[in-house]
């Protein structure tokens, strides 16, 4: 009961500045309750970065943004060291990516070399610069937002880059009654971006943490998610299977998401939702398949007998 | 050569073990050479194997199987028959390893494996090599799996587990098949007749033909009596009547030989209570039958020649029961017809001189033919004559030879010598021969009668009484016909002296002859259960069971049994392709869920429960509160920690769902 009024309060206050995209926004934060770094990819001016900052906010998290552009440098992210000639030596100048919640913002923009700078950062949970390794802080998010790829001027990440992401979320258009409240709400506050209140401590964060270690897993279900992941392995559509770690990222996602609505055990509703933000990224669809990743999810949520096989 | 074409090194060892075992049991009948070709072809082809020898070309091959031709041809005088054939084929079997390269040869080289397993039943289909030929097939089915796993380094098991479990499972099949499959007759025939040896006593009688029969420890037939088996010294198993002398030589008037008024014989006047008892006889490739004196058949095929001995009008060929009726003291033929007394008494003109003296001597001592017969035989007890396994041969005049001079012999020449005797002195007489005793099994209560216990004795033919069997070798060495053969000659040491393997030569040692009279008892009901089991038991033993057999009852008889053993075997397979089974809970949630389905809402199979229920409740808000317990039930069951409640829950879903509403 505790667990679920603290989310639900949480995805109230992001609902303030991000209006109607409630499952979005729990997704998102089962993501980063899961400790997974989340991607957004969507079209600009979808609310990507207003997303990614509520959420800064209502967790409390210090929060910074770094915009990707085709220049930037690794340098640009994890800090340099520059010679400070009152001391005669070098002092480290962190970069942006010393935060606990980082907005990597149009990150298929950069070159690769950036790009893997980041990624790198992201699976360790430290930076090593020029030879000396520091710590990030802990918690350490990144909400990453890439623009669709067939958009110019873009470097696709490739798929063993998108597998470091746990969730990828897609935000879409809003519902035309939320766009509504959105006009006029800008008519009234003119335009001024509101300050959202924290409403889940770091103690709390680790509390969710915990409960998720507790939750439990019954037989059928696992049997259940066995028969999703050999779907992907077997059926014709799929060019390639989902990998153990997507499987894994799976179930640790569908036991957060059951903690989240303050259930000690997973049913398998709480996979079918989980689903699509963490395989759609991870699947390719084979050569004879018309659809994307999402297709494939659909299909697999259609066929796999939820029961038994 | 492609790589799934390759004949891989475990393979290969299991081919060359499989052959082996197939050569083995052949051994003994093919000429040592072939044996050789194997070891020299196996060599040669593990030396392909290895890289170092090429595989032989065209014109080498050529040259090799006109040597194997030749070699058969040189061995055995003749590419035809069945033992030339049989070589012929196992060493064409040895030399197609050197054209064994790819996966194609070796099926060839294995499926006629099968075949040749076969072979080994032309000669012999004893139990053991029954046994044995389990064990080729065995291993040639290792092979042929052996060939489907793949390139190994090194030799595994595997295979032989794998096709033991093949062979475990088609058993039943195989027993179904024996006992119901129809027994055709074969479409071509193997030239079995004309080259399989004659066994048992033969239709003439010179000396030596019996004694060489006695060194034989074969078995030649196999008695079980209904009731008491009588005394070993009343066990006269007459075979042959020998009424003609020509040459030295006693032998039997054929059917023609006989004139038509006499080819049926003399009704004979039985009383009492006959001795019961089935004879199963080994094949003699002979068509005379054993029996005990006077003996009748109600047996069809079984006929009885004017001289009282039964007879098939075909020969033997494969093992061969038939029941018999005998009453040991009914007298034969009180009256003798002129030309059966005339063939009884007639012998070579100025033959044996002084036999012919001795004999008119003795009749002229004797008041009667009675006391004849007692003077000749008190002759044979007092003078030193001597039973013997290797008697001297004997030139002109073979009968005053050896009862003057010689006076050692065996008991063709005892039963031959007494019947010219009689003759000679007026008295109708004639030589019988077959067996004498045998070994009673005291395990199934059988008289085993082996090869050597062959005799040959006589038949004297007195007024008033007809004709009477008298045993001149009981005379001569009682102990011949108490106690056997073997104690007849213990003094001698020649009993079996050619077979020094032979466990009747052990006899005294009680393990030894236990296991073998136990192995015998097993035998006999082999032969008469699996070996002799022919269309005629088989539609027997169907009629009795099923009543009249039609060809279509008899298919659908087939097929049944068939369904029978295979469809369990298939219910298995398949329920193990399905996994494991269901727990009730989901069986009940099931069985609800096919009751809305009837109802109109139909579960897809990614449909989770929870949002089945709020579809059908949305649907059908009557049922709304039955579907949401049943699917909290179903949940708790299955997803919540630790389910102590299954069965309730299974219980509570099952009556639930009765309380479901059409719309």
């Amino acid at each position: 009961m505790q667990i679920q009024g603290l989310v639900d309060g949480a995805v109230a206050e992001v609902g303030r500045v991000l209006l109607g995209k409630e499952s979005q926004i729990r997704l998102a934060l089962c993501c980063l309750f899961a400790r997974g770094h989340l991607l957004i990819e969507d079209l600009p001016g979808m609310g990507k970065t207003t997303l990614s900052h509520a959420l800064a906010d209502v967790l409390g998290l210090s929060y910074k943004r770094v915009q990707f552009t085709s220049d930037l440098l690794p340098a640009d992210i994890l800090g340099v060291s520059i010679y400070n000639r009152n001391d005669a030596s070098f002092t480290f100048h962190p970069g942006p990516i010393f935060t606990q919640l980082l907005l990597a913002d149009e990150i298929n923009r950069t070159t690769p070399r950036t790009q893997s700078a980041l990624l790198e950062a992201m699976a360790e949970g430290q930076v090593t610069v020029e030879g000396e390794t520091r710590a990030l802080p802990e918690p350490f998010f990144v909400i990453a937002t890439q623009n669709p790829i067939h958009q110019s001027g873009t470097y696709p990440l490739p798929e063993s880059q998108l597998d470091r992401f746990l969730m990828r979320l897609e935000l879409g258009y809003p519902h035309p009654k939320a766009e509504r409240e959105m006009f006029q709400r800008q008519a009234l506050a003119g335009g001024d971006s509101q300050r959202l209140e924290q409403r889940i401590s770091t103690a709390q964060l680790t509390q969710i943490r915990e409960a998720v270690a507790g939750v439990h897993t019954a037989d059928s279900l696992l049997d259940y998610l066995q028969r999703l992941v050999a779907y992907t392995r077997e059926a014709p559509e799929f060019a390639v299977g989902l990998s153990p770690r997507g499987a894994l990222a799976l179930l640790d996602c569908a036991r957060t998401w059951a903690v989240m609505h303050n259930r000690g055990h997973v049913v398998p509703e709480d996979l079918q939702l989980v689903l699509p933000a963490v395989v759609a990224h991870r699947l390719v669809p084979s050569g004879d398949f018309s659809g994307d990743g999402m297709a494939l999810v659909m299909q697999m949520l259609r066929k796999v007998d939820v029961i038994r096989p | 050569m492609k790589a799934n074409e390759q004949i891989p090194r475990n393979a290969l060892v299991w081919i060359l073990l499989g052959m082996a075992a197939l050569l083995a049991p052949h051994i003994t009948r093919l000429p040592l050479w072939v044996v050789a070709v194997y070891g020299v072809c196996a060599l040669w082809r593990l030396q392909i194997y290895r890289g170092v020898w090429p595989f032989p070309k065209r014109l080498v091959k050529l040259g090799l199987i006109v040597l194997a031709g030749t070699g058969i041809w040189l061995s055995y005088g003749s590419l035809l028959g069945l033992e030339p054939t049989v070589a012929l084929l196992l060493t064409a079997y040895a030399m197609k390893l050197l054209e064994l390269a790819r996966r194609q040869d070796a099926y060839v080289l294995l499926f006629l494996g099968y075949f040749i397993c076969i072979t080994e039943f032309l000669f012999t289909q004893d139990l053991l090599i029954v046994l044995y030929s389990l064990l080729t097939v065995w291993l040639v089915t290792a092979a042929l799996v052996a060939l489907h796993q793949g390139a190994r380094a090194h030799i595994r098991l595997a295979p032989l587990r794998q096709s033991g479990v093949m062979l475990a499972q088609a058993f039943p099949l195989m027993l179904v098949l024996f006992f119901l499959f129809p027994r055709i007759g074969p479409l071509w025939t193997v030239p079995v007749k004309t080259h399989a040896a004659r066994t048992g006593v033969s239709d003439n009688m010179s000396p030596g033909s019996i004694s060489n029969l006695s060194k034989s420890d074969a078995v030649a037939f196999r008695v079980s009596f209904e009731g008491d088996i009588p005394p070993k010294a009343e066990l006269y198993w007459r075979g042959l009547v020998m009424s003609r002398l020509q040459a030295g030589v006693w032998s039997s008037f054929n059917y023609y030989e006989v004139p038509a008024a006499e080819r049926r014989a003399a009704p004979v006047a039985t009383e009492g209570e006959p001795l019961r008892y089935s004879v199963l006889m080994m094949p003699t490739q002979q068509n005379w039958l054993y029996s005990l004196r006077y003996a009748e058949s109600a047996q069809a095929g079984v006929m009885q020649a004017p001289d009282y001995r039964l007879f098939r009008p075909v020969e033997v060929e494969e093992q061969y029961r038939y029941t018999v009726r005998s009453w040991p003291d009914a007298p034969l033929a009180p009256s003798l017809s002129d030309w059966r007394r005339l063939a009884e008494l007639r012998l070579p003109a100025d033959d044996n001189p002084r036999t012919r003296a001795l004999a008119q001597q003795l009749r002229e001592g004797a008041g009667s033919d009675a006391a004849f017969v007692e003077a000749v035989l008190e002759r044979f007890r007092q003078q030193p004559y001597i039973y013997t396994l290797q008697p001297p041969l004997l030139g002109e005049h073979p009968t005053d030879q050896f009862l003057f001079d010689t006076r050692r012999g065996f008991c063709e020449h005892y039963a031959a010598a007494f019947v010219t005797l009689m003759r000679a002195g007026g008295v109708p007489a004639r030589v019988v021969a077959g067996y004498q005793g045998g070994e009673v099994n005291p395990v199934n209560r059988t008289v085993i009668v082996h090869q050597f216990d062959a005799h040959a004795w006589a038949e004297v033919w007195l007024d008033g009484e007809g004709w009477r069997r008298v045993d001149p070798t009981a005379a001569v060495s009682p102990s011949r016909i108490e106690q056997g053969l073997e104690q007849a000659l213990a003094g001698e040491g020649s009993f079996l002296a050619d077979s020094p393997l032979s466990p009747l030569r052990y006899r005294g040692i009680d393990w030894i002859n236990s296991l073998r009279l136990r192995y015998d008892a097993l035998t006999y009901r082999w032969q008469s259960w699996v070996v002799g089991f022919n269309s005629e038991n088989q539609l027997q033993i169907l009629q009795r069971y099923l009543g009249e057999l039609t060809a279509q009852k008899f298919v659908l008889i087939l097929l049944g049994s068939g369904l029978l053993v295979l469809g369990p075997l298939g219910i298995w397979l398949m329920r193990a392709r399905r996994g494991p089974a269901m727990d009730a809970v989901t069986r009940e949630y099931l069985a609800f869920c096919a009751r809305l389905a009837r109802l109109g809402l139909q579960r897809g199979p990614g449909e989770a429960p929870g949002d089945f229920a709020r579809r059908a409740a949305a649907a059908q808000p009557a049922n709304a509160e039955v579907v949401a317990t049943v699917t909290r039930l179903f949940e708790q069951a299955q997803y919540a920690p630790a389910g102590t409640m299954q069965r309730e829950a299974a219980q509570r879903i099952r009556q639930s769902r009765r309380r479901l509403r059409p719309r």
